[in-house]
């Protein structure tokens, strides 16, 4: 769904039997995916599902997936050009892609395709690629009734329950879930299925709310060592600490799994591919701006040739550029590029040393 | 949806030798694409790939469009092998373009290095189309060596377009034969003659020039506001999405690829 500016928010309660009844009818008009956890770790990966009953380890419990939702709309590698090209620059039907469902989005997700969305959809060029998927995600958002070890959502003034960008919203309540439409398609299937859904009864609400702000009080708990992102884009812009840098770039491994699993890192690289005899394909696919030829230009110029500067442009993307030319920090505290990081990095030790050093 | 990644197909229906390494193409699109003087287009060469360049030719002319080209690369490689009617794709344009609107009543001052005189000879058409528009138009130009000297042919037929207009040119080093100007380029700037404070400097060259015609053009008396870098990172998409265009917050790909020094200055090695 695009964001639209649907404000009303009638909550309701649909218990678990009738939740799977509700996904198995969308799951005949798109693809469905689901959070299933890891059995040894618990981690949750969204998996697509055909059949029903759900698997048993199903849950809408828990905090966000391995996997951010960016790889829904902007996929890994995807072809958006051919040569010789056809007689139209008008896309083909068949580049559109089937409706698919995502259950149990989080906050930081949902947060991170609104950022996204800015580069790709928004101002003068529209990237149709990403649109046309962006258009067929229908998002059934979910509170996190956890935190992870690396969350730190609330360093961005984020929270663990999202405010919008969803087309239903559940929150895990006894029985079921309280559940609220956030866009008119959200309306819509909960208008035409009104037998799966109930008033709320007493005490439901409350008891939602104790759930947020028990994880609300968890990530604070967890992030007590940890600064705030409060004014840290004029600090990183102003001040020009050097050494910061240099101590993460000794660690790093330069294997670019930070900005391919950040929900909000959107590079990508264009080449060309042979199909065969004169036939050529120009592929899109994720890049990161961690390795050496991210930058270098013919003659191998190269304006970042040193790990350190391109460390420091990771972070100064993030916190300082983007907030000049788009508007907002484009870090949802999502954690994921801490839990991937070989090196062990953890970008709020960064916002830590920056805040350290300037305090001196 | 339309699809911006299309590429429309063009015939290379000429090919002009400037220097032993620069070769300017005159392509010919299946549709005209209109460009301001100074917006780029990304090239594809089939089965290599696309590079960004910045038409050399008058943005008056519609058909056709001309782009310079110095062999530096696998793209730029394959092009100069290429013979008339050859076939590539053009999309485009992208980019700001010069800010002509800004430069007319002014002394406009065009510093170019090398191959960097191919954008600016866009911005000179345009400027010399009109002359009377602008105060002055001096041209100064620089190449390492005299064979290097792009567009050659043209130089005396600038100088000639209007009183207002001038020309002047200098190698790096003596060469056997020169009898013009040796020095770089940035000795041209030594004794200007134009009026600083209603002059605007546009400069494209390779960045260790454009660095050291800026610190130049500080040091006679021009406000980093007065100055117009063509700056060079790599442009890929084209439209600001793809990521590594970046000059500071930048994409030079949407807010470039000529950018006013004073939103620049403060890039940490901004000239690399």
């Amino acid at each position: 769904m695009v964001i639209s500016l649907f404000t009303k928010k009638l909550m309701l309660f649909i218990d678990s039997t009738n939740f799977e009844r509700l996904l198995r009818k969308l799951s005949s008009e798109g693809e469905l995916f689901i959070p299933v956890p890891e059995e040894e770790t618990g981690k949750l990966h969204l998996q697509r599902v055909e059949d029903f009953p759900l698997p048993e380890l199903v849950t809408f419990e828990g905090y966000r997936m391995v996997e951010p939702l960016k790889a829904f709309a902007q996929l890994l590698r995807y072809p958006v050009a051919e040569y010789p090209s056809p007689d139209t620059d008008e896309l083909p039907e068949d580049k559109k892609v089937p409706a698919f469902v995502i259950v149990g989005a989080r906050a930081c997700d949902i947060y991170a395709l609104e950022l996204v969305d800015k580069v790709q959809v928004e101002g003068e060029f529209v990237d149709p690629f990403y649109k046309i998927r962006r258009e067929k995600m229908f998002i059934i958002a979910a509170d996190c009734t956890e935190c992870g070890e690396s969350c730190f959502c609330n360093l961005l003034g984020n929270g663990p329950w999202p405010e919008r960008g969803y087309d239903l919203a559940i929150s895990k309540v006894s029985g079921g879930f309280l559940i609220v439409a956030g866009s008119e398609q959200g309306e819509k299937i909960v208008e035409t299925n009104g037998e799966f859904f109930a008033e709320p009864r007493e005490g439901l609400v409350a008891a939602r709310d104790e759930n947020r702000q028990r994880v609300v009080k968890k990530l604070a708990e967890n992030n007590g060592d940890y600064p705030s992102v409060d004014g840290l884009p004029e600090l990183i812009r102003e001040h020009l600490t050097a050494d910061i840098w240099d101590d993460i770039a000794a660690k790093c491994v330069e294997c670019g799994a930070c900005t391919n699993i950040c929900p909000t890192c959107y590079c990508f690289l264009l080449y060309d591919q042979k199909v065969d005899g004169e036939h050529f394909q120009r592929i899109a696919s994720w890049d990161s701006c961690q390795v050496t030829g991210y930058a270098r230009m013919a003659g191998m110029l190269n304006p970042r040739p040193r790990l350190t500067d391109r460390v420091k442009h990771r972070y100064h993307h993030k916190y300082d550029y983007l907030v000049l030319s788009h508007g907002a920090v484009y870090c949802t505290g999502c954690g994921r590029c801490i839990d991937t990081c070989s090196a062990g990095i953890d970008m709020r030790d960064a916002f830590r040393k920056v805040k350290a050093a300037v305090a001196k | 949806m339309k699809n911006p990644y299309y590429p429309i197909d063009t015939v290379v229906e000429d090919i002009i030798t400037e220097t032993p390494t620069i070769k300017t193409f005159v392509l010919k699109p299946a549709k005209p694409i209109p460009f301001r003087a100074g917006q780029f287009m990304q090239l594809t060469v089939p089965g290599e790939g696309e590079a960004p360049f910045t038409p050399s030719s008058s943005p008056s002319v519609k058909e056709r469009m001309e782009i310079t080209v110095l062999r530096t690369g696998k793209v730029t490689d394959s092009l100069h092998e290429f013979k008339p009617g050859a076939k590539v794709g053009l999309r485009g344009p992208f980019g700001k373009g010069y800010p002509l609107e800004k430069l007319e009543g002014k002394e406009v001052l065009i510093v170019g290095g090398g191959v960097g005189l191919a954008p600016l000879r866009s911005l000179i058409y345009a400027l010399l189309e009109n002359p009377a528009k602008y105060k002055r138009v001096s041209i100064k130009y620089g190449a390492r060596l005299p064979d290097e000297l792009c567009f050659r042919r043209q130089y005396e037929e600038w100088s000639k377009v209007a009183p207002n207009v001038d020309f002047t040119n200098t190698i790096d080093v003596e060469a056997p034969g020169w009898t013009g100007r040796v020095g770089l380029v940035t000795t041209l700037l030594d004794d200007l003659d134009v009026n600083i404070d209603q002059s605007i400097a546009l400069s494209c060259g390779p960045e260790i020039m454009l660095k050291f015609v800026t610190l130049k053009l500080l040091e006679v008396g021009y406000k980093p506001i007065q100055i117009y870098l063509s700056m060079n990172r790599k442009m890929s998409c084209g439209m600001g999405k793809c990521g590594r265009c970046n000059v500071g917050h930048y994409y030079l790909c949407v807010d470039g690829p000529d950018m006013n020094y004073d939103k620049i200055k403060h890039v940490p090695n901004v000239f690399g």
